[in-house]
């Protein structure tokens, strides 16, 4: 649960994430295991995404996407300055994919999601646990079904075509598959673990499909 | 320094003393397949790399320090770009139009290269063959099948539908695919982690002191053959299938730590000393632990 402490410290991590570090931010971080994991997600996730070679900016609404996630989430607050609502994010992504990259935020996405949900031993209350794993799958689930409807298949090759389409198929096969099981047990890991990689595996495809179209022509 | 030969392809003069004085009396200029013979000087550990749309890609390790590159396109719609670069060559294969015929696209390619070679392959269909090449590997296909043979270095394989073969391979195998099935027979490596959605997992190698063999699919069987004197500790889940196992597994070792899923048919155990660790997982196919012949 979030102390004032954490609300001070979030409504002003992104300082922290540009390499401001106060020092009561720094010795917040350090008492509280929440803050101090959050820090270290999005600093994993930031540093996965600068690995990546970058010759686009990504669209607009992946940044809204994400900080409403998070907004949602009650993990960030809105900024008080304008300035701040529009850089916070592409501060630390400073040169992230082109939108291709659907597996790179798709990634974040999912990788935050699961970061929200944690592991059974840090939830208490079961049926709170549950709903906050529902909520992110459904998250999860519906920016990869948008991202989807945005994938363009290019066509020149049917048998590469066919066979990434039979590919997509089956793993939203497994994605129901593993949803289900999921909400039959939410606190079953292997369970989450198998939902958990069929993401990222369709996240990945997705890339994949629309990489394709960047080459061969 | 190169040598390019544009031919078409079983070309030779007496064929010449025959095709020409036909075409001129047709008066037809064949848009048939077109050979083109190129080589290159290269230092150790050259870097080779292609991005083939559609085609066969078959690279062979030979002594020479030179990369040749044999190539049949099937058309003129494609261009192939072979260029080199300091110490590495690159291969690429160019739609020329956008109206050009799945058929036109196709592009085979023949390449020899020196045995510490790096290889980068990039196929979308057709097949990737790559035999006696101990340089690291990069191999990324959507549907075309991916065979390995006496390869070594770090192996990193990547395909959506394609079927994915290693035989004798050693180093480092990294591989993934979505529907394709894994056959990874007489292996000698200490790394091997695969993973495919819908597709069979074989592996019939050896388990290296200290190795690490990570295998899991959602769906389809995982087989791994032991022989008695082998020396692993073993997890083995499945969340909805089934767990075949003939190993006289004993209680891991202490120190070893696997974790344990709450629900699904599960196995763990060390075979004599648990030197090697196996992970081997399925969402709801069958994993299958059987003794040697």
């Amino acid at each position: 649960m979030a102390t004032p402490g954490c609300k001070d410290f979030q409504n002003n991590f992104e300082s922290w994430m540009e390499g401001e570090l106060p020092p009561d931010a720094r010795a917040h971080v350090t008492d509280c295991r929440s803050c101090a994991r959050l820090i270290e997600d999005l600093g994993s996730i930031r540093l996965a995404a600068n690995e990546w070679n970058a010759s686009e900016e990504p669209p607009a609404r992946l940044w809204t996407s994400i900080r409403t996630q998070l907004v949602e989430e009650g993990l960030i607050h809105e900024p008080q300055s304008e300035s701040a609502k529009a850089g916070w994010l592409q501060g630390w992504f400073p040169r992230l994919p082109r939108p291709v990259l659907a597996g790179a935020y798709l990634a974040a996405l999912v990788a935050i999601a699961f970061s929200l949900v944690g592991p059974v031993t840090r939830r208490v209350n079961h049926h709170r646990w549950a709903e906050d794993m529902q909520n992110s799958t459904a998250m999860v689930s519906a920016q990869l079904d948008t991202a989807e409807q945005t994938t363009g298949f290019a066509d020149f090759d049917p048998e590469a075509t066919a066979s990434l389409h039979q590919n997509l198929a089956i793993v939203d096969n497994y994605i129901s598959l593993c949803e289900k099981s999921v909400q039959e047990d939410p606190e079953d890991e292997m369970a989450r673990d198998y939902l958990y990689d069929a993401y990222h595996q369709k996240a990945d495809l997705l890339a994949q499909i629309s990489e394709r179209g960047e080459y061969g022509r | 320094m190169n040598t390019p030969h544009y031919l078409p392809s079983q070309w030779n003069w007496k064929a010449a003393g025959l095709l020409v004085p036909g075409l001129l009396l047709c008066g037809v200029v064949p848009a048939s397949a077109e050979r083109l013979e190129k080589h290159f000087k290269v230092d150790a550990a050259p870097v080779v790399t292609i991005h083939n749309p559609d085609g066969v890609i078959t690279v062979r390790a030979w002594t020479k320090h030179e990369v040749m590159v044999v190539a049949n396109r099937a058309s003129s719609e494609v261009d192939l770009e072979i260029e080199q670069s300091g110490n590495r060559v690159d291969i690429m294969t160019h739609q020329v139009s956008d109206t050009v015929s799945p058929a036109d696209l196709r592009a085979d390619y023949e390449i020899s290269v020196p045995q510490d070679a790096e290889l980068q392959i990039h196929d979308d269909s057709g097949a990737v063959s790559v035999s006696n090449v101990l340089g690291d590997m990069n191999v990324e296909t959507v549907a075309a099948g991916v065979e390995l043979q006496d390869s070594a270095g770090y192996l990193t394989v990547k395909t959506v539908g394609g079927s994915f073969q290693c035989v004798r391979c050693a180093g480092h195998l990294d591989i993934s695919s979505i529907s394709g099935n894994f056959r990874l027979i007489d292996i000698h490596s200490n790394h091997v982690h695969a993973q495919t959605s819908k597709g069979n997992i074989l592996f019939d190698g050896e388990f290296l002191p200290n190795g690490n063999y990570f295998l899991r699919n959602y769906s389809g069987d995982i087989t791994v053959r032991f022989s008695p004197g082998d020396s692993f500790d073993l997890s083995a889940s499945s969340y909805k299938g089934k767990v075949n196992n003939q190993a006289q597994l004993t209680p891991p070792a202490q120190g070893h730590h696997f974790w344990h899923p709450k629900f699904g048919n599960s196995l763990f155990g060390s075979l004599n000393f648990g030197r090697a660790k196996i992970d081997l997982s399925s969402f709801d196919g069958t994993i299958n632990i059987l003794k040697r012949n």
